[in-house]
């Protein structure tokens, strides 16, 4: 059975599978609860055809994407001093110990308030679900620093402010890029879930207002949607550490 | 001035050393080096040699600036030691967790005169001459993971020896190597200090390797409280032979010390 290792033949075999389970379940259970893959591809054209879903998908993602990439400007930066400075992480550490386990979630309504119905709102949610997990390993990358690095830096004469750049900051790209890494995939839970509360556009607002119109397939295409979204962002995510930050001892994982 | 010529800029002067890493409380305090008194000469090759734990690390990286002393005095050329210094250029013992991993073997060498902004045409003069003298030319561009134990270490050496220093402070280099590499890297490392004229204090538990390299070998007691209790001078020319009599005669003197 040495053809069964080939990922060629694996991979087609457990769509199948999988497509006939996800059938097989819509016949028994009817399309109100589950909407079967060939209900969910008409679906999926009927939201193509009037241009909502690709605008859903282009909304949802620019959300993440700017309040991720915001999110980690700010958080790459705290990190660093966090972990450089003593003074200050004795402070902030506890600080971070306890915000950190407020998922971002509970945290929408009060951004309501705080950033209005708009896109601020959003991108301050994203931002909030990206920093924390940034900063953090951002932090423990700074601590995990070997000692000689920094001490044969400073005796080749090198400056406090060399040594965070061409010392702390390349040391610690592994955790950094983790961070960030994992801080996407927050960002798509967060998203979805502010979407369904705030919004009337984007693939978490889709999810939750097919309901309404009892449009079950509706609700798989945008599931499916998002699925697609965080595998392929991580993928580039992913390849990206590989091929730019290899050097950095960054290594590229297909498991998350 | 030039009268007192022991006193160059890379002369190395210990007197009434002590250190403890306890925190100063009341209460008894315990010395890992007690009153170290010490003075190397500019251009000296040093060997300090002692039972582990000994304290041999903790008075190198207080040379080195990386560890402050508790009480007494240590100056290099006239100025009390307080912190790292580019005239004291230091090989750890592990290359893996000294040399920068992001960086290939030019960047690592080039890395003292990058920061002092020396421009990069020098740079590579600088750090051709210094990766052929560890024998390293051809591997330019490979990265610490890619080499061997032995060739990380010479990278370290060709590093602070393209920083030039006057004082090089080497803390067991070759204690992770297997033994034919060590030997190759004893013979060169003693070729290229008699080329340089750097002052060398080499942390070693080796007596074999101590009479290899050294021109005075200092033997610590064993810890705490350590002193360093003899000074032997090795009367042995340049390269050693350590199949000859006399190399055998000094290394069961030094051998009898430790038997005690
Ligand atoms: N940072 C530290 N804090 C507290 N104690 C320390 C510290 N560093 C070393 N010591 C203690 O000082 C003593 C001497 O350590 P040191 O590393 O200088 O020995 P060594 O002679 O270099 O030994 P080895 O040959 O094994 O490297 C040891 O008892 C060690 O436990
Ligand atoms: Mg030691």
């Amino acid at each position: 059975m040495k053809i069964l290792k080939q990922k060629w033949v694996t991979l087609p075999i457990l769509w199948v599978v999988i497509l006939a389970i996800w059938q097989f379940a819509a016949i028994i259970y009817g399309p109100e609860v589950i909407a079967g893959p060939i209900d969910t591809m008409k679906g999926a054209a009927e939201l193509l055809e009037d241009g909502s879903l690709l605008t859903y998908i282009g909304i949802s993602f620019y959300r993440v994407f700017v309040g991720w990439v915001l999110g980690s400007l700010i958080a790459i930066p705290i990190g660093l001093v966090v972990g450089k400075v003593k003074v200050i992480r004795v402070f902030v550490e506890p600080v971070l110990n306890f915000v950190r386990f407020i998922p971002p979630i509970a945290f929408i309504t009060l951004f309501l308030v705080w950033f209005g119905i708009g896109e601020q709102s959003k991108i301050a949610l994203i931002t909030y679900a990206t920093l924390f997990i940034v900063i953090i390993n951002t932090l423990t990358g700074v601590l995990a620093v070997e000692e000689d690095k920094i001490r044969a830096a400073k005796s080749m004469g090198a400056s406090e402010w060399q040594i965070l750049v061409h010392v702390i900051i390349p040391a610690s790209m592994p955790y950094i890029f983790t961070g960030v890494r994992l801080a996407m995939g927050t960002s798509f839970m967060a998203i979805v879930g502010a979407e369904m509360i705030a919004a009337n556009e984007g693939i978490g607002y889709l999810i939750w207002n097919s309901r309404l119109f009892f449009r079950t397939d509706w609700i798989f295409v945008g599931l499916i949607s998002l699925g697609l979204m965080g595998f392929i962002t991580d993928r580039v995510v992913e390849w990206f550490g590989r091929k730019v930050l290899y050097r950095y001892g960054v290594i590229g994982s297909k498991a998350n | 001035m030039s009268q007192a010529p022991q006193f160059d800029t890379n002369t190395i002067k210990i007197e009434q050393l002590y250190k403890s890493y306890d925190t100063p409380k009341k209460g008894e305090v315990h010395y890992i080096i007690k009153d170290v008194n010490l003075t190397i000469r500019g251009g000296e090759f040093f060997v300090l040699l002692g039972p582990s734990g000994c304290g041999k690390s903790t008075l190198l990286n207080m040379i080195a600036g990386f560890v402050s002393k508790t009480s007494g005095r240590l100056k290099v050329g006239s100025s009390e030691v307080d912190k790292p210094g580019q005239d004291r250029a230091v090989v750890f013992q592990q290359a893996d967790s000294s040399l920068f991993s992001w960086l290939n073997v030019r960047q690592n060498v080039e890395f003292g005169l990058k920061m002092k902004k020396v421009p990069k045409a020098e740079r590579e003069k600088v750090s051709d001459r210094y990766i052929s003298m560890v024998g390293l030319s051809g591997h330019e561009n490979k990265y610490p993971r890619e080499l061997s134990g032995g060739m990380k270490q010479r990278v370290q050496l060709a590093r602070v020896l393209a920083n030039d220093a006057a004082i090089l402070l080497m803390d067991e280099p070759f204690g992770a190597l297997d033994a034919m590499t060590r030997k190759t890297m004893q013979k060169e490392l003693s070729n290229i200090w008699r080329e340089t004229n750097k002052t060398v204090i080499f942390v070693t538990h080796d007596i074999h390797e101590a009479l290899l390299l050294g021109q005075r070998i200092g033997v610590m007691s064993k810890g705490p409280s350590s002193q360093i209790t003899d000074i032997y001078d090795v009367p042995l020319s340049y390269p050693r032979d350590f199949t000859s009599v006399e190399f055998n005669d000094v290394y069961k003197k030094i051998q009898s010390h430790f038997d005690e």
